[in-house]
């Protein structure tokens, strides 16, 4: 059998199936943004966070536990944090790490490996993604912003701001205050609408890409690679890359690769939730496509190399 | 607050209304397919239960904020001074765009969509013959007992007593048709109406890992509802559930090997059932089981053709 054999058929159930499952969650997203955009001043956003930019950093890490965003719906809302203020190391650190340090991934996580060391699992889940979510943010912060961004993406009003230092931006003036809540709740709806078209157009373009590999690809063929470290590590990623789960649930999908090693298992749990086909188009929203580029091959560089080096030494030394 | 377009020239005005119309009605159209979907009860071979709700409310709203986008004066504020992300919200090219990849996709694929997958993308995906492969939730198997009387119009025996002990040491699953002992225990199976046990393709293979499961099944008269996907030999097939844990996008085959005393027409895919006996070997490393046919027939799609 071919390795590749398209199908109408299977290509429109899986892409209806990613977009059903998907597009509530996107919108969930916008209207998040939207409702941020509307409703809150920029010196809250910017209040909550440490004055000191590597603090800040950290602390942003951490923002999926109070504020829970999935992978899909993180875009929208990280684009309106960074035009009130927030950093965009501090947003960066926030889109990688909320899809797996909040709440509900930890829960789903600790299910699925209830039989499998579920304690252990999920505190080297969470800690390995916030862990390469501060140091891809720490990362960012000695780039230039007009490198990263994509042009109009973000309004670019002061450079400073970009460039990490925690400053708000002008609030809103006095006939803003003035602003019935209808007419607020009016302009709410449109960006999020606007938020929505805007993101959902590289979702569903994600959907698309992901619904081909998904039912074209002959995924037998990964399946031998299981046996060597390294490759089973870039195994589970490609895979992860390929089947675009939401990070709400890959845990149960993850738990049942057996003939894969726990490391590279949450590789795949890791890298999965910041980076797959969906999100290469999802984040193009925000950030130029070289950036893209860069930030996957960094991720799958280096959630690879601390998969199979570090995390394979972790496990052993916790015995079978 | 300064609208962000104050001082769009007028000649402009009538883009920037079309392009509110035309997101708006984006927006709507989104929406009725959600709920189209929904309604219909299409959802339901596409998502794992937990994900359906989601699709109303998700549908509910996109017809609430098209309609309010769409009616809402072009002129009003899209976003605060200094802050408007959206450069070409305005331009009718962009309302377009999102017309031929957000909505024209969706409505194709409602049209054309034949809601299961076909041989193809079982053989990429590869089989699962070995039940500790799945996913295991606490309700796992639970339905696959229980699914085939609550989907199957013919199978109308006792539900399983929510307090049956769970079955295997080995793994966590939890398989209600699985009780700790063997005697007396087959009066929970689930009965089709002509007394076989109904089963479903995750029950048996569980069985494999189950001794008493094997017990209690060995010699009876079993039926399985499921997917017909030939193999070489004309008189042994392969019969194929799909269990998802989110959405059909993940969904994986789970097959169970049938043996037919005669070669076998059935449309590749299509619903069939298979009525006979389960037959366990014991190989070196595990319990392999086969399906005995004495009977196939097609029949229609369950309500739930997923297994979750």
């Amino acid at each position: 059998m071919s390795w590749f054999t398209f199908s109408w058929q299977n290509f429109l159930f899986s892409f209806l199936a990613l977009a059903f499952e998907g597009l509530p969650f996107v919108l969930v997203g916008s209207l998040v943004s939207g409702a941020i955009a509307a409703f809150v001043p920029s010196r809250i956003i910017t209040g909550v966070l440490p004055k000191n930019g590597f603090l800040a950093t950290l602390a942003s890490g951490l923002l999926g536990l109070c504020f829970p965003v999935c992978e899909c719906g993180i875009v929208p809302v990280v684009r309106r944090l960074i035009n009130k203020g927030l950093p965009l190391s501090c947003g960066i650190t926030f889109m990688l790490a909320s899809p797996i340090v909040n709440p509900i991934v930890a829960f789903s996580t600790f299910a699925a490996f209830r039989s499998q060391a579920p304690w252990l699992n999920l505190g080297i889940r969470l800690g390995f993604g916030y862990l390469v979510a501060v140091l891809a943010g720490l990362a960012v912060r000695h780039l230039s912003p007009k490198e990263i961004l994509r042009e109009g993406a973000v309004k670019i009003v002061s450079r400073k701001r970009l460039a990490f230092q925690i400053s708000p931006l002008p609030d809103a003036t006095s006939s803003d205050l003035e602003s019935s809540f209808t007419q607020k709740l009016v302009a709410a709806v449109r960006m999020t609408c606007d938020d929505f078209i805007d993101t959902a157009i590289y979702f569903m373009m994600g959907a698309a890409v992901a619904a081909t590999f998904n039912t074209a690809v002959d995924q037998q063929i990964i399946l031998p690679l299981a046996l060597d470290p390294i490759l089973s590590t870039i195994a589970m990623m490609a895979i992860a890359m390929v089947l675009t789960l939401c990070s709400t649930s890959d845990a149960f999908i993850a738990a049942t690769f057996v003939s894969f090693p726990l490391f590279s298992r949450m590789a795949f749990m890791v890298f999965g939730p910041m980076f797959d086909l969906k999100l290469f188009f999802l984040y193009s929203v925000l950030f130029k496509k070289r950036f893209v580029v860069c930030l996957g091959i960094g991720l799958f560089i280096g959630i690879g190399i601390i998969s199979s080096r570090f995390l394979n030494l972790l496990y052993a030394s916790q015995g079978p | 607050m300064r609208a962000k377009d104050h001082d769009t020239p007028r000649s402009r005005r009538p883009t920037r209304g079309l392009a509110s119309l035309l997101n708006g009605l984006t927006l709507v159209g989104i929406g009725i397919v959600l709920l189209d979907f929904f309604f219909t009860g299409r959802v339901d071979q596409y998502l794992h239960p937990q994900f359906r709700p989601f699709t109303l409310v998700a549908g509910i709203i996109f017809c609430v904020i098209g309609v309010v986008y769409g009616a809402a004066k072009p002129s009003a504020r899209c976003c605060l001074d200094g802050e408007c992300v959206h450069e070409n919200a305005t331009n009718p090219l962009r309302s377009v765009i999102a017309i031929l990849v957000l909505f024209a996709p969706l409505v194709a694929g409602v049209a054309l969509s034949k809601d299961s997958y076909d041989q193809r993308a079982v053989l990429n995906r590869g089989f699962v013959q070995d039940i500790t492969k799945l996913p295991m939730r606490a309700n796992t198997v639970e339905t696959g007992a229980q699914s085939s009387q609550a989907t199957s119009s013919e199978a109308v025996s006792e539900p399983l007593p929510q307090d049956t002990p769970i079955g295997s040491a080995t793994n966590d699953s939890a398989n209600p048709a699985a009780p700790d002992s063997g005697d007396g225990s087959a009066q929970y199976l689930p009965k089709a109406p002509d007394g076989n046990v109904a089963l479903e393709v995750t029950d048996l293979l569980y069985a494999e890992q189950e001794e008493s499961l094997r017990k209690i099944v060995d010699g009876k008269t079993i039926e399985v509802v499921g997917q017909y996907l030939p193999a070489e030999d004309a008189k042994q097939f392969k019969l194929v559930r799909m269990f998802i844990v989110c959405c059909a996008a993940d969904a994986r085959p789970v097959a169970l090997p049938v043996e037919a005393a005669e070669q076998i027409h059935a449309p590749e895919m299509g619903w069939i059932k298979v009525t006979g006996k389960a037959t366990f070997t014991q190989s070196e490393d595990r319990t392999h089981v086969v399906m005995k046919a004495d009977k196939i027939e097609s029949v229609e799609p369950p309500a739930e053709a997923m297994l979750y």
